[in-house]
């Protein structure tokens, strides 16, 4: 049977067991409020698949966090005064009153050493660090004109996923699978895939479920170990055992569902059956070695590595298996200077063939599979980095930039948003947005319009207070809408 | 004029026939204010027409305001009118741009909500307080069935009014082990069940629960409720998250619970212990409470915006455990909702204000304040320590002064050699001494000044012809350096003076000689005097007095790098003194850090890394000595260079210095291995507090001083100017307090029965839910308050009334009716908890150790769960699990890292202990599924069962399912269940015949071993029907 007839049909089931209490109620009451208003989801199926209030261009979504931040004005946006004023101070108003975390005094400029070309019909200007990514400009909506509050990683990651630069409130994607569940009972309806080593910035924050109930959390499938927590079954025990157990716990919780008539036994059998279809789901989806080595090549991934490449091939894979939200998380992005990793030359060559082969894989995927359209991509770091060279490293012979929060860019492709299209614009030296600015808050705004909510609508109440990813900030950015 | 407000008129008039249709549905009963019409007004009205906030002037939140004429004449609200009132008129108008709540506002009204509202216009729009604000006043109860008790009359006279039929008791094992659940977390043992039913004497239950509050394990089941209120965790949950030690805070909570200890004084310790009158160390302890919130030591944080956040936290997280206010929504602006100013807001918030632990946790353990755990012994034996180190650094302090150090840089000119003395006062330590030809070696000692060279004594030798003193071994050999010259001091008798003086050196031999005088006198070889072998100086010196000879070193073939073995002291006839023989050598020590502390100290000024330096001094050091004018700073500096830099302390003072430094580490060692725990205090001086702009913590507007909200009674007048934590503290429990009793008895009551009365137990404030039975919350709250807060008597009243002992089975009408069970007509049934359901796992498979207190533990957690969040020098990047029984310690001793919390907990609604949590979610999802079939831990203990079923349980299968089904769920299996059961077995059984390979893999899996008499086919498959067990739906809930 079709998982979602089946999953559908045990709603039913459910229904008629008396357990759905909210169900008619909350039908009614969405009529009531209107059309752009927030249902929320049933307590006791809380993954059940929603359709948004509101007409949908994106049915599901992928982040490709670069974490660490990468240098913008090496890879999307080129600076020809900047390069022309290289190596001289800063002017003075473009860092008067200004603090930044690892530069003091008066800083040199920093012009890109990078060529630089125009690319597909669009002729969006990308820089030679990128080669793969000029293929799909033409699938890319470029933002130059993004800018942030925050200047230090931590709260500025948590700034981008939770729209609060403190711990504590739910991220994107539990947002989005609170407000539209997942299309896979299966899976989770909320992926997180970290490659190079370490840590998303805001620990597990960033993928957190704050105040929403901790279904919605991320769930880190893992590239060592279990790809999903406990998915295994203990050693010495196979599917059939397994599945004889099942069998017989399911019996005797009918019974007891019988007996006591609490539908949520009822629930915890289905659960036990999505959890049994799960264990062989999970290692299925997360087994790349079934894709053909045309594909493996295209992304550059090779099955039993933990790379971004393997991650994006992953995520193309989830998300056709309806999984509603994948967030990649690739560290290695700081490019203070402070080593020759984190040089704006080779160093950044090196780490950028890491991530623009299989970013460009992954659109091309999705396009070939009739998934882009309704799949949003954004490929973004916490912020951006400076027009100018970090001040510990001012003096080495490597080329660094420090953290910078006032603008930056940022793309997007499918999933709704124009595209070949360049939104905004910096100042000539890079410090300033100088047209069409959009704050982190009007990026969420536009991601939950683009995926059908209305962001002022799709709350939750905690502690007395309706609360959404935009705090009280955030206007949709209409001009990026296809 | 064409305002809104006049077009608004003109629509009044198309109302009537919706007002009166309205009024056809008028009931009887007028609407209750606060618990219908306050959370419509609350939730659809006051975001802009409330406390906070009054657009168009409007502020519906009392009664004078909201009927006070308007622009244009009209009221908002005319009591016992609904047509001339405004409010009504505009929340049914059908034009968008009248209708209110505007529909952008996205807070429609419902048909029924209007109703209300117009209902309570019409009967006199009576605004009552809010009713958590009111006074509590116990309530009567109501009469019903002769011996039932409060609880249950007042439960009963609201089922019966709504019509509902209570269910009968549950049956006896059930009642066993919902009540073990309810109050120890804890399964009952079979035993325990036994001796229930087998007691069928009146008051049996009431018996078992007594039993139950006696047991160690209530402690530990009561504290973990409240740990997720005071956001009790392991790390400081910021940055590198690195470890924190005060689980002591957590035991004082476990043994607080265990004694029984009052609720007022379970919070006047928590809040204030520090200031009670000769505060115990318990008292101090207990303030940990405050010291649990989340801290940081990032670098690039602004140490005033750290001390602002610790304080909002702790300021909202006491307002939100003891009043249920959400005062953090008053950090930026006056609350919207409920009557709490940001000034009252910052007023609580200046009693928090002036803690004295850092912005900068410092990423250390102990983030002081802390108080040390020490026994008896420990603080006898660090007192012992601490006289020892007093007496040595008295000592020292002598030593110092008897060294009488001159710093070398401070001579003018700066000394340019500088003498190594051999001998003075005595040969080398170990020179064997020899003398003669003639009388032995002799020491002169002086008796006024003057009359030896040096020190105390000299040699002395009255020779007819060669006379010597020398020594030729025993001692160490002395190194010659470059450029040296040897020397040694003489005093020849003008009566009586010698032919010749002469030093004498032995390297290997005897080979290097210098003479004063008739070198004849004292040895002939060749008759040269220009070699090593004899080097004629000059004539003898001038008698009577002390005269020092020189020879440079190479002149008698002492070569830089030669070592001296042995020195004579010679003369030929007469009478000489000899004293202070050596060499000296070219002295740098105006310019050496190890000599001269002028050196030491400049080539350290202005240095950013002193890491040679201790931390008390390194800004004395920085600055250099020349802007040190303070003499006792400079002091400070010159007793630290003179005891650990010094290169030539005198032997006393380096000996004192040692052992001060082998006392020092003792002491250190012994404080290292005894716990601390963090408390709170406050600074001396106190900080001004002032309210921030939209919660900024760099933006202070007026100033403001500590107080109480207006709409709560007032904090009883002090002695003292300006009211303490502890004034608050009692305030807080004090007999006038609306919240305090309210939101505890309520959080006690969501406990026990699983939802609260009041269900949003964080929220008592106009947004939150009202009580589902408002007057037994009063009862329970008034009950609490005048048994002297007797916490274990609240407690046993609630789990021995007749709504906690229903059953719980459910019937479809009452499941139509009421499908939260809020009235009560069944019995409460819930999911455990993520520590139950860990705990229980341990419990029935014998592998539980059931200490209590200590640090937390580590317990099994999957690979990569840590590594993944931590920072590369964070102390928790790496999960080393313990091993023994550390790991089947209840999950309450779990150690809870803040970023990556444990996955059993996390993924059973544990909160991540980063705020204050009142209430958790009881989610169920297929993750819960994986984790209970598939987690080592809960595999192990399947097997840990199924080894007690086979070495416990005799007989038959179906006895042995007996077993099972007795000590998993406490009662005895229905035959449909045992035969589900056996089947399974069967399979199981079938299959690990065929595969013993498998069955012993499976029973090998965990830590702990199985009894190897066991056959693994036959303990494999009892584990997998264990493993099922563990998994059924009863076995994770409560019923």
């Amino acid at each position: 049977m079709h998982p979602l007839l089946e999953r559908k049909l045990l709603t039913t089931r459910r229904h008629l067991l008396g357990g759905m209490a909210g169900g008619i109620g909350a039908i009614a009451m969405h009529e009531l409020l209107g059309a752009t208003a927030f249902t929320p989801p049933s307590p006791s199926d809380p993954m059940a698949p929603r359709l948004p209030p509101m007409p949908a261009k994106a049915k599901r979504m992928i982040v490709i966090h670069l974490t660490g931040s990468p240098p913008h004005l090496d890879l999307y946006d080129h600076k020809p005064e900047l390069v022309k004023h290289s190596g001289e101070d800063c002017p003075a108003e473009t860092i008067q009153g200004k603090k930044f975390a690892f530069t003091s005094g008066t800083p040199k400029l920093l012009g890109t050493p990078r060529s630089w070309a125009r690319c597909g019909q669009s002729g969006m200007e990308l820089s030679d660090a990128i080669p793969n990514l000029h293929r799909v400009a033409d699938k890319l909506c470029l933002v130059k004109s993004m800018f942030t509050d925050q200047f230090n990683h931590a709260p500025a990651e948590l700034m981008v996923y939770t729209g609060s630069p403190r711990a504590g409130r739910p991220s994107l994607g539990s947002w989005v699978t609170y407000g539209l569940g997942s299309d896979n009972a299966n899976l989770p309806g909320f992926v997180t895939l970290i490659s190079s080593g370490v840590q998303p910035n805001g620990g597990t924050s960033s993928f957190g479920s704050g105040f929403l109930p901790s279904v919605y959390q991320g769930v880190q499938c893992r590239s060592k170990g279990d790809p999903v927590l406990y998915v295994s079954d203990p050693p010495g025990m196979d599917r059939a055992m397994r599945r004889k157990s099942l069998d017989a716990l399911k019996d005797l919780n009918e019974l007891q569902a019988r007996q006591l008539g609490n539908p949520e036994t009822v629930t915890r059998i289905a659960q036990y059956e999505l959890a049994f279809r799960m264990q062989s789901s999970v290692p299925e989806v997360m087994d790349i070695s079934r894709e053909p080595q045309e594909v493996l090549d295209a992304y550059g991934a090779a099955p039993g590595q933990s790379s971004l490449a393997n991650n994006c091939l992953l995520a193309r894979r989830l998300v056709e298996q309806g999984v509603r939200f994948v967030h990649l998380f690739d560290w290695g992005w700081d490019f203070h200077g402070t080593g020759p990793q984190e040089d704006i030359r080779d160093g950044l060559t090196k780490k950028a063939a890491t991530f623009d082969k299989p970013a460009a894989a992954l659109i091309e995927d999705l396009e070939q599979r009739g998934l882009l359209d309704d799949t949003l991509v954004l490929c973004t770091g916490e912020f951006g980095r400076t027009p100018f060279r970090e001040g510990r490293t001012a003096a080495s012979a490597i080329l660094g930039r420090d953290h910078y929060p006032d603008c930056y860019s940022i793309w997007m492709a499918g999933g709704g948003v124009k595209s070949g299209y360049v939104h905004g614009e910096s100042d000539d030296l890079g410090f300033k947005v100088a047209r069409d600015q959009v704050h982190i808050h009007d990026l969420q705004a536009t991601i939950l319009h683009l995926l059908g909510f209305d962001h002022t609508k799709l709350t939750y109440r905690f502690q007395g207070r309706d609360f959404r990813l935009t705090d009280v900030h955030g206007s949709v950015v209409k001009e990026l809408l296809a | 004029m064409n305002s809104p407000f006049h077009r608004r008129l003109s629509s009044v008039a198309t109302l009537a026939p919706v007002l009166a249709a309205l009024a056809a549905a008028v009931h009887a009963a007028p609407p209750q204010f606060d618990r219908d019409v306050a959370p419509i007004l609350s939730e659809h009205c006051f975001a802009c027409h409330g406390p906070g906030t009054q657009e168009a002037g409007l502020r519906l939140d009392s009664f004078d305001a909201a009927s006070r004429p308007l622009e244009g004449g009209r009221r908002a609200i005319v009591a016992g009118n609904a047509v001339a009132s405004e409010l009504v008129a505009r929340i049914v108008a059908t034009d968008p741009d009248v209708l209110m709540p505007p529909p952008h506002a996205n807070k429609p009204l419902s048909a029924a909500q209007k109703e209300t509202l117009q209902r309570w216009v019409e009967s006199g729009a009576d605004y009552e307080q809010h009713w958590s604000f009111r006074p509590i006043v116990r309530p009567e109860v109501p009469a019903g069935a002769a011996g039932a008790g409060p609880i249950d009359l007042f439960i009963d006279a609201r089922l019966a009014a709504e019509g509902l039929q209570a269910n009968q008791e549950a049956d006896r094992e059930t009642l066993a082990r919902r009540a073990s659940f309810a109050l120890t977390g804890l399964p009952p043992k079979p035993a325990d069940v036994d001796a229930f039913l087998a007691d069928t004497a009146p008051g049996a239950y009431e018996r078992l629960v007594d039993r139950l509050l006696q047991s160690p394990h209530h402690g530990e089941e009561m504290a973990r409720h409240w740990l997720d209120v005071a956001r009790y965790a392991d790390t400081h949950g910021l940055h590198l998250d690195n470890e924190r030690e005060m689980w002591a805070y957590r035991d004082w909570v476990v043994r607080a619970f265990n004694d029984n200890m009052p609720f007022d004084r379970f919070t006047i310790e928590q809040i204030a212990g520090d200031l009670l009158p000769n505060a115990t160390r318990d008292q101090q302890v207990a303030t940990g409470f405050s010291r649990c919130n989340v801290t940081t030591s990032e670098g690039g944080s602004i140490d005033a915006e750290l001390l602002f956040r610790y304080a909002v936290d702790r300021t909202a997280t006491m307002t939100n455990a003891w009043m249920g206010l959400t005062g953090q929504c008053a950090v930026c602006h006056d609350h919207k909702f409920d009557p709490l100013s940001a000034r009252e807001f910052y007023s609580l918030y200046a009693f928090f204000n002036s803690a004295a632990d850092p912005g900068f946790d410092g990423n250390v353990l102990r983030t002081a304040p802390a108080v040390r755990l020490a026994s008896p012994e420990q603080e006898a034996q660090l007192a012992e320590l601490e006289a020892r180190l007093r007496t040595l650094e008295a000592e020292r302090d002598a030593a110092i002064a008897a060294a009488a150090y001159v710093d070398p840089a401070t001579l003018t000119p700066p000394p340019s050699r500088r003498d190594v003395v051999w001998i003075d006062d005595a040969f080398p330590a170990g020179a064997e001494v020899r003398s003669g030809p003639g009388a032995p070696t002799a020491w002169f000692t002086s008796q006024s000044p003057g009359e030896v060279f040096s020190g105390q004594r000299c040699l002395e030798r009255t020779a007819v012809g060669v006379g010597q003193d020398f020594y030729a071994g025993g001692a160490e050999p002395l190194a010659v350096p470059a450029n040296a010259e040897v020397f040694a001091h003489v005093w020849l008798d003008p009566a009586n003076p010698p032919r010749a003086v002469m030093l004498e050196f032995r390297t290997s031999e005897w080979k290097h000689r210098a003479v004063w005088g008739d070198w004849t006198a004292v040895h002939v070889i060749d008759g040269r005097t220009d070699r090593p072998e004899l080097f004629h100086v000059g004539p003898l010196p001038e008698c009577g007095r002390w005269h020092r000879l020189v020879i440079a070193a190479d002149k008698v073939g002492l070569a830089a790098g030669s070592k001296v073995t042995g020195v004579a002291l010679v003369q030929a006839d007469g009478h000489v003194r000899w004293d202070r023989c050596g060499l000296s050598q070219p002295d740098d020590s105006a310019k050496n850090p190890a000599r001269s502390l002028t050196a030491w100290w400049k080539e350290r000024t202005g240095k950013d890394k002193l890491d040679d330096v201790p931390e008390p001094l390194r800004t004395l050091v920085r600055q250099g000595p020349e802007k040190t004018t303070d003499p006792a700073e400079a002091d400070r500096v010159r007793r630290h260079w003179l005891t650990k830099v010094w290169a030539e302390p005198p032997a006393a003072l380096a000996g004192v210095v040692r052992e001060i430094e082998a006392v020092e580490k003792v002491s250190r060692d012994l404080a290292t291995a005894i716990p601390n725990t963090l408390v709170f205090k406050d600074l001396p001086q106190m900080r001004d507090s002032f309210v921030m702009q939209r919660g900024a913590y760099d933006k202070p507007a007026d100033k403001v001083t500590r107080g109480t909200p207006a709409f709560l009674p007032p904090l009883p007048v002090t002695a003292a100017a300006v009211p303490s934590r502890l004034d608050l503290a009692k305030w807080l429990v004090s007999v006038e307090h609306p919240l305090t009793a309210r939101v505890a008895a309520n959080r006690l009551w969501q406990q026990l029965v699983g939802t609260g009365l009041v269900k949003t137990s964080e929220d008592f404030g106009m947004q939150g839910e009202p009580p589902s039975h408002p007057e037994l919350l009063d009862w329970l709250a008034a009950e609490y308050r005048d048994s002297r807060w007797d916490t274990r008597a609240l407690v046993r009243k609630i789990v021995t009334s007749s709504a906690f002992r229903r059953s719980a089975a459910t019937e479809a009408v009452q499941l139509a009716r009421d499908p939260e069970n809020r009235l009560l007509a069944r019995g409460p049934r819930i999911r455990l908890d993520a520590e139950q359901i860990r705990d229980n796992a341990l419990a029935v498979s014998g592998l539980l150790v059931p200490k209590l207190g200590g640090r937390g533990v580590k317990p099994y957690q999957p690979d990569n769960i840590w590594e993944p969040v931590g920072f590369n020098s964070s102390n928790t990047r790496f999960y080393s699990r313990d091993i023994g029984e550390s790991l089947y310690r209840r999950s309450l001793y779990t150690f809870l890292k803040r970023t990556a919390p444990p996955p059993f907990m996390s993924n059973f609604d544990a909160p991540n202990r980063e705020q204050f949590c009142a209430r958790r979610d009881r989610s169920n999802t297929p993750l819960q599924a994986l984790q209970l079939m598939n987690d080592v831990q809960h595999v192990e203990a399947a097997r840990g069962l199924a080894t007690r079923l086979l070495a416990e349980a005799s007989g038959d299968d179906a006895s042995r399912i007996a077993w099972l089904y007795r000590t998993v769920l406490a009662r005895r299996p229905q035959p449909a269940e045992a035969a589900v059961v056996a089947d399974t077995l069967a399979g199981h059984r079938k299959r690990y015949a065929a595969d013993g390979e498998a069955a012993r893999k499976l029973v090998a899996h965990g830590e702990s071993k199985p009894p190897e008499s066991l056959p693994a086919g036959e303990l494999a498959a009892w584990t997998l029907v264990a493993n099922m067990m563990l998994n059924l739906d009863e076995t994770l809930t409560r019923n």
